[in-house]
């Protein structure tokens, strides 16, 4: 698996993959629909599934001594290490943006507190449940996978940002401590969800890609 | 003792069935896999690498079935695709950096001494390469992780004919020692006259022989005195006047 990490990294990331990362930075933008900052970087993923089918990526694997589902594997790894380092990343941003606004008060949506990267774990969770299979059912629509993935992603956003304009569920849209002390329930349930569904969604698309002639 | 053993290969798609492909490489031997274009060649060797599942059949490397030690195999070939087509952008030194981790036998003074007697240039980019270079570059990689075992798909097909030829000079000092084998596609009868010491000839999906080159003269003796002449009896089509309407 390192071998195969470090072939991903080297020649297989697309560099806006990692340029995406570091879009936690747009959480200091007042009154802006931050869910969109996990919406890059799926983008992110997206333009390096694409880069590794221009580059044949699979057939340069399917010569390496590597058993087939390994392909999927390092896909999925690399997956959840950009997403998981997005979040990473946006935490200070998160903070800043709590103090640079005090009172909260995101006129679009969610505000950058714990119930944001609970909604960027459910995002990712949802893009890699139907990107990843997807892709590996044919080893080629990259497109058409991404398209798939992005109408649920869209509907999960919609959700999300809605959400704290329901007097009922003001507290989601909580910066302060006891504010994200609250929300830290749905960021673990979000996580548990994100790391049990990864190797369910690796075995499905490897399960697909087993059946794939290159 | 045959290195690579090729037993009922099958496979059906809705226009085309390779049909149960046997044939067996020796060691030592430069075997040239023969055919017209569409005849089956890539289906087979892309089954024997694992890249298309055939409905039926085994594949051994070493007396060992591939399908329950593919990575067995894969350790101890080199491929050499039609055409290296992965990664043109980025740079040998690169590909290499990368290739060569998954090779626990990988020999770096090799690959530089190969790299010496190739007049391979680390700093260039992959689609710097002539085609003749690419084909060397991946026999170079295949040499430095200690293949026994080099599999190509038609690594002559767009070559002039000074490429070809030292190509297929190559071909017969990687098996000098006999400790290497090479089965290579092609359709060029002329570079398996310099170079193969054996043959499997593949006609629409059925494999017609596999043997010596010596074997193969006198069993198509009828057919004609050079090895173009009974490929292209055997294969040829004629048109008949309704043909054009």
């Amino acid at each position: 698996m390192k071998a195969l990490l470090y072939k991903q990294f080297c020649l297989a990331c697309h560099p806006m993959a990692v340029v995406f990362c570091f879009f936690g930075v747009m959480l200091l933008i007042p009154n802006y629909p931050y869910t969109v900052v996990f919406f890059y970087v799926t983008l992110g993923i997206f333009f390096t599934f694409m880069n590794q089918r221009e580059q044949r990526d699979l057939f340069y694997m399917s010569l390496l001594p590597v058993r087939k589902r390994d392909a999927v594997k390092v896909s999925a790894v690399f997956m959840a290490i950009i997403e998981l380092a997005s979040l990473v990343i946006a935490v200070p941003f998160a903070m800043l943006s709590a103090r640079l606004n005090p009172l909260g008060g995101n006129a679009v949506g969610l505000d950058a507190n714990a119930a944001l990267f609970a909604a960027g774990l459910l995002l990712y969770t949802v893009f890699n449940a139907v990107f990843l299979p997807a892709f590996y059912r044919s080893g080629y629509k990259v497109g058409v996978s991404y398209l798939k993935a992005v109408i649920p992603v869209t509907l999960v956003i919609l959700l999300c940002e809605a959400l704290p304009h329901f007097p009922a569920l003001l507290w989601l849209n909580d910066t302060s401590t006891e504010g994200n002390v609250r929300q830290l329930p749905l960021l673990a349930a979000a996580l548990v969800i994100y790391a049990a569904s990864m190797p369910l969604i690796y075995r499905r698309a490897a399960k697909y890609y087993e059946k794939v002639d290159l | 003792m045959d290195i690579l053993r090729v037993e009922g290969l099958t496979k059906c798609y809705p226009s085309f069935t390779l049909d149960h492909v046997s044939f067996a490489v020796p060691q030592g031997a430069v075997m040239g896999f023969i055919g017209r274009n569409g005849a089956g060649k890539s289906t087979t060797l892309k089954s024997i690498l694992g890249m298309v599942h055939p409905d039926e059949g085994h594949v051994f490397f070493q007396e060992r079935d591939t399908a329950d030690d593919e990575r067995y195999m894969k350790e101890n070939i080199g491929v050499v695709p039609g055409g290296m087509t992965f990664y043109p952008k980025k740079k040998l030194r690169t590909v290499t950096e990368v290739t060569r981790r998954f090779y626990p036998n990988w020999d770096e003074a090799k690959y530089q001494h190969y790299c010496k007697v190739f007049l391979l240039d680390e700093e260039k980019r992959v689609d710097q390469l002539s085609d003749g270079m690419r084909v060397k570059y991946l026999i170079a990689l295949a040499l430095s992780h200690g293949a026994t075992l080099l599999i190509m798909d038609e690594p002559t097909s767009g070559l002039d004919p000074v490429s070809r030829d030292e190509l297929t000079g190559l071909f017969r000092s990687i098996v000098a020692d006999g400790t290497r084998s090479i089965l290579f596609s092609t359709h060029i009868t002329s570079d398996l006259e310099k170079c193969a010491s054996h043959i499997a000839f593949i006609k629409e999906g059925a494999l017609l022989y596999s043997g010596t080159v010596e074997d193969f003269r006198h069993a198509f003796a009828d057919r004609g005195n050079t090895m173009e002449d009974i490929i292209v009896s055997v294969e040829r089509r004629d048109w008949n006047e309704g043909t054009i309407i």
